[in-house]
């Protein structure tokens, strides 16, 4: 751990008295709430690049659920993504971008597209039985990730608002009945239940928007990787502020939800209504990802009389910022298939890496969940500093009121990580691994 | 030919001093395996419809004292004969690869075998004492040279009395021979049929204390907690798994065997004293916080049953009893090699400490999956070989003595309570992320825990294999004891299915 970062980096404003004090100063003097190390930096891009791999296919997907396979009542091929979606240009990389964030191809990452191929097994079957063998990426991992957003709503924004409008179940409604068009008993159902169909709805715009998150994220990520391989980032403040300048690069991107329905477009939520990427998608995945998510069933108890499980939503507690990761691989742990779904594609260094630790091969997966906390401490990171930009002042402001302010922005965040389960703590030393 | 199963280890534990140290373990495990096929190759030409002793052997020695090396194997000798190599090649397969002084570790351990295996066939009373007394120093070293914590306090204890049991035993066939004015000390000659009652008695009390210290039941137990918990894994599992089974034979044999009518007089207050030890040694396991303590009390409770059984002498209770002594020293065998990887693994055996080892990655899973079924099969889960062996003692005792059998079942509930303490606090919950970053274990560190539970599951689904060795051999000696508990409850004859046959055809 540098030591530097132990005095705050101006004289203007006292010392902090907060329990995360040294982590407050290193936020003030612009670092990351994980310390500037070279075995951090290694680590979290190494993992950057394990995730934006199956994350290239997660939003691929996503978006092949919210527009094609939509209301389908027995979505039983909804993970074999068609051509058409694997070629799908990424409006961030590639030649035809709207704005280039990856240098590399617009279509799926070749990594991607060979594990789809050959999978674990190495062999080219077909994909039924890669799928049947659970030879495949774990999809249901980005669902689980698009029903916490669902479900915990409410996070700040227009986007969940207008769910509830009659502008959206106008919409809504002339996409289902296209879609069931001459299916007289789905039209029926839906003429009997018609709110059992809005609330299918919400949740494919949900898989839209997530989708559409994640479309930036993964280039995003890929060139990280590829900076870092070019020697380019010198420390773990340089990769956050690389994502901090990112997200705002990106952050008005129009957050949509179409459905095509024999070859017509169904503009359910249009790109008009202006909804954008920082608000829309990126905070209240954030909120809902990295903080709270639900319980694990493997962890806690949802027996009422317990009181195991907080009763405010806001309360919960049990994201990627808070999640124990030693029993991953065990029932009831959800990250998990994420953890699975990035072994596949960890790069070289990170391999020989986590050889040379704890179990060595056998416990990788647990080392590289630990990694992956770091690495969405860092992520958490940009995101409060992002905020910080743009709600406070910056960091070399020379007024000490507003330094003040700044001040009591980082310590509200840091208060979040009070809680006994937060990792923060652990990230802090190169022990927790 | 059962010669060899006495001399082979103990020729090599002389020779394996020379041998270089990296082949040390191997040379020790070949020594052992070899005995154990030796006496596998035995087993398969045993007659089993033979009560007597087989593939007899007799060497005058010393007729001044009438000492004489005789041999021979029946039903009772042999399935603990097979146990004695099973666990020793075991107990040498789970030793540490880097154990220091390993010339003298496996040259006593082999000197064990062999003198385990000698005590097991001696046909002639001074020649059993020999043998027996020549486990006292090895095992005393054993424990004292490798042990844990509190070794030497424990080695001292477990000599102290183990000395004090000898002496009591050769008591006992000292004055059975001079009483009866014999010729020598073989078996046959000192039957104690033609001694009055009172004296009977006295003598199958000092055979009982001192038989029973080596058991052990339950006022003369106090050595072995400090023991099998002092001794390094290996040796518990010699300790636990064989030289139990000692004590165990040599009541039966010198005991029941000797003084049949004394034994019949003595039975009530025998199957009492079985199901205090059971409920004593069960409810004693709940209190501990320390998992080989747990562990080690779980023997004393289960040894209660063998005394039940042989206390109740009905066929069914002894082949019960007999077959309890293995089940017993293989599922002793497999919870101490557990217990040992699992504190290798994690440092301590602490049941407030231990958590979470069933964590499929970072804990040890397949140990603790064993110790699982280790543990059931310990409490009496049907499909394991302790079930056969418990329940065959509890059917045989009930009609006999419903009272102790009742206790004993009970004594059998409590061991599930504990062994679920056990595995709950152990196996399930949740792993302290703070000391989580265990060594992983190796597959040869597995292995004999594999070879284990195998044998159990075996056993425990096809338990014919197991109960056919000793049952003429323990028919023979029900028949040589007239006066018999059994014999009080007018019992129906048992149809065969021999008998039934003639009629099935007839019709």
């Amino acid at each position: 751990m540098t030591t530097a970062t132990l005095n705050p980096p101006n004289t203007k404003i006292p010392p902090s008295t907060h329990e995360f004090a040294e982590v407050i100063h290193r936020l003030e003097a612009g670092g990351s709430m994980l310390p500037d190390t070279p075995e951090n930096l290694m680590q979290i891009i190494g993992i950057y690049k394990a995730y934006a791999v199956p994350m290239d296919f997660y939003w691929r997907d996503l978006l092949y659920i919210a527009e094609r396979v939509f209301l389908n009542p027995l979505p039983a091929f909804k993970y074999f993504l068609p051509q058409e979606y694997l070629d799908l240009h990424n409006h961030y990389a590639g030649d035809t971008a709207d704005l280039r964030i990856w240098r590399g191809e617009a279509t799926a990452h070749p990594e991607l597209l060979e594990f789809m191929a050959k999978g674990e097994m190495k062999q080219n079957l077909p994909k039924i039985f890669h799928h049947l063998w659970h030879d495949r990426i774990n999809m249901e991992f980005a669902e689980e990730c698009m029903r916490a957003m669902l479900w915990h709503r409410g996070m700040g924004g227009q986007f969940d608002p207008y769910l509830d409008t009659d502008e959206y179940k106008a919409n809504a409604d002339r996409a289902i009945r296209a879609y069931f068009k001459g299916n007289p008993i789905m039209l029926g159902l839906y003429k009997a239940f018609p709110d059992m169909f809005y609330e299918q709805v919400r949740q494919l715009s949900y898989y839209a928007n997530l989708g559409l998150f994640w479309e930036i994220m993964a280039p995003v990520f890929f060139e990280m990787s590829d900076i870092y391989d070019e020697g380019g980032f010198k420390g773990v403040p340089d990769a956050m502020n690389f994502l901090v300048n990112g997200i705002f690069a990106i952050a008005g991107r129009p957050i949509y939800h179409h459905v095509y329905i024999d070859g017509e477009c169904y503009e359910i939520i249009p790109k008009s209504k202006g909804f954008t990427w920082l608000y829309e998608a990126a905070l209240p995945y954030v909120e809902a990802v990295f903080y709270r998510t639900s319980p694990f069933r493997g962890t806690k108890s949802y027996n009422a009389q317990a009181n195991q499980v907080p009763s405010d939503q806001k309360d919960f507690h049990y994201g990627i910022l808070y999640a124990d990761v030693f029993p991953v691989g065990s029932a009831g742990i959800p990250p998990t298939l994420l953890m699975q779904d990035m072994l596949h594609f960890l790069p070289p260094y990170l391999l020989d890496y986590y050889k040379q630790y704890c179990r060595g091969d056998d416990d990788m997966l647990i080392q590289l969940g630990i990694t992956f906390q770091r690495s969405m401490y860092n992520v958490t990171s940009a995101v409060i500093q992002a905020l910080r930009t743009a709600l406070l002042y910056p960091l070399d402001d020379q007024d000490p009121d507003h330094l003040m302010a700044n001040r009591q922005f980082f310590e509200a965040q840091m208060d979040r990580f009070k809680r006994p389960e937060a990792r923060l703590r652990n990230i802090q030393s190169q022990d927790y691994r | 030919m059962l010669s060899t199963l006495i001399w082979l280890p103990i020729l090599g534990a002389l020779t394996i001093p020379l041998i270089p140290l990296r082949f040390l373990k191997l040379a020790a495990l070949t020594i052992s395996g070899l005995g154990l096929a030796w006496s596998l190759w035995i087993a398969i030409n045993f007659n089993l419809a033979e009560p007597l002793l087989q593939f007899p052997e007799f060497l005058p020695w010393l007729d001044v004292l009438g000492l004489n090396y005789q041999l021979g194997v029946d039903g009772l000798s042999l399935p603990l004969l097979v146990l004695n190599s099973f666990l020793t090649w075991i107990a040498i397969y789970s030793s540490k690869e880097q154990i220091e002084r390993p010339r003298l570790f496996y040259s006593l351990i082999l000197l064990v075998a062999g003198g385990v295996a000698g005590a097991f066939l001696a046909q002639n009373l001074l020649l059993f004492f020999l043998f027996y007394e020549v486990e006292l120093v090895p095992f005393y070293l054993l424990i004292s040279i490798w042990g844990g914590e509190k070794r030497n306090y424990a080695a001292i204890k477990f000599l102290l009395y183990t000395a004090v049991s000898g002496a009591l035993i050769l008591a006992a066939f000292l004055s059975l021979v001079w009483v009866q004015g014999a010729e020598s000390f073989a078996y046959e000659a000192v039957m104690g049929n033609a001694l009055p009652a009172w004296l009977q008695i006295v003598l199958l009390g000092l055979i009982l204390v001192g038989f029973g210290i080596k058991i052990p039941l339950v006022p003369l137990h106090t050595w072995l907690p400090d023991t099998y918990v002092a001794a390094s894994t290996p040796i518990a599992i010699l300790l636990g798994g064989v030289l139990a089974k000692l004590g165990a034979y040599g009541i039966f044999r010198f005991g029941l065997g000797l003084f049949p009518d004394a034994w019949a007089t003595l039975a009530p207050g025998l199957a009492t004293w079985a199901a205090v030890s059971v409920l004593y040694g069960a409810t004693v396991a709940i209190a501990q916080k320390d998992i080989k303590r747990m562990v080690a009390y779980s023997s004393i409770g289960h040894m209660g049953y063998i005394l039940l059984g042989g206390a109740a002498l009905t066929d069914l209770s002894l082949v019960g009893a007999v077959s309890q002594m293995v089940a017993h020293g293989l599922i002793l065998a497999i919870l101490f090699h557990l217990v040992g990887v699992i504190e290798t693994k994690v440092g301590t055996r602490e049941l407030d400490v231990l958590n979470g080892l069933m964590n499929p990655i970072r804990g040890l899973p397949f140990v603790s999956a064993l110790l699982i079924l280790g543990g059931m099969a310990s409490a009496g889960i049907p499909g394991l070989v302790g079930f056969i062996s418990e329940f065959l003692v509890f059917q045989g005792s009930y009609a006999i003595f419903p009272a102790q059998t009742l206790l004993c079942v009970v004594g059998t509930g409590l061991t599930a309570v504990y062994f679920v303490i056990l595995l709950n606090r152990t196996c399930f919950g949740k792993l302290d992320n703070a000391i989580a970053y265990f060594p992983k274990v190796e597959w040869n560190e597995r292995v004999p825990a594999l070879i284990l539970v195998l044998v159990i599951f075996y056993f425990g689904i096809q338990p014919s294999g197991l109960v056919r060795w000793p049952e003429s051999t323990t028919a023979a000696m029900i028949a040589a004891a007239p006066n018999l508990p059994s014999a009080i409850i007018a019992q129906p004859p048992t149809p065969t299915l021999a008998a039934d046959v003639p009629d099935l055809i007839a019709q």
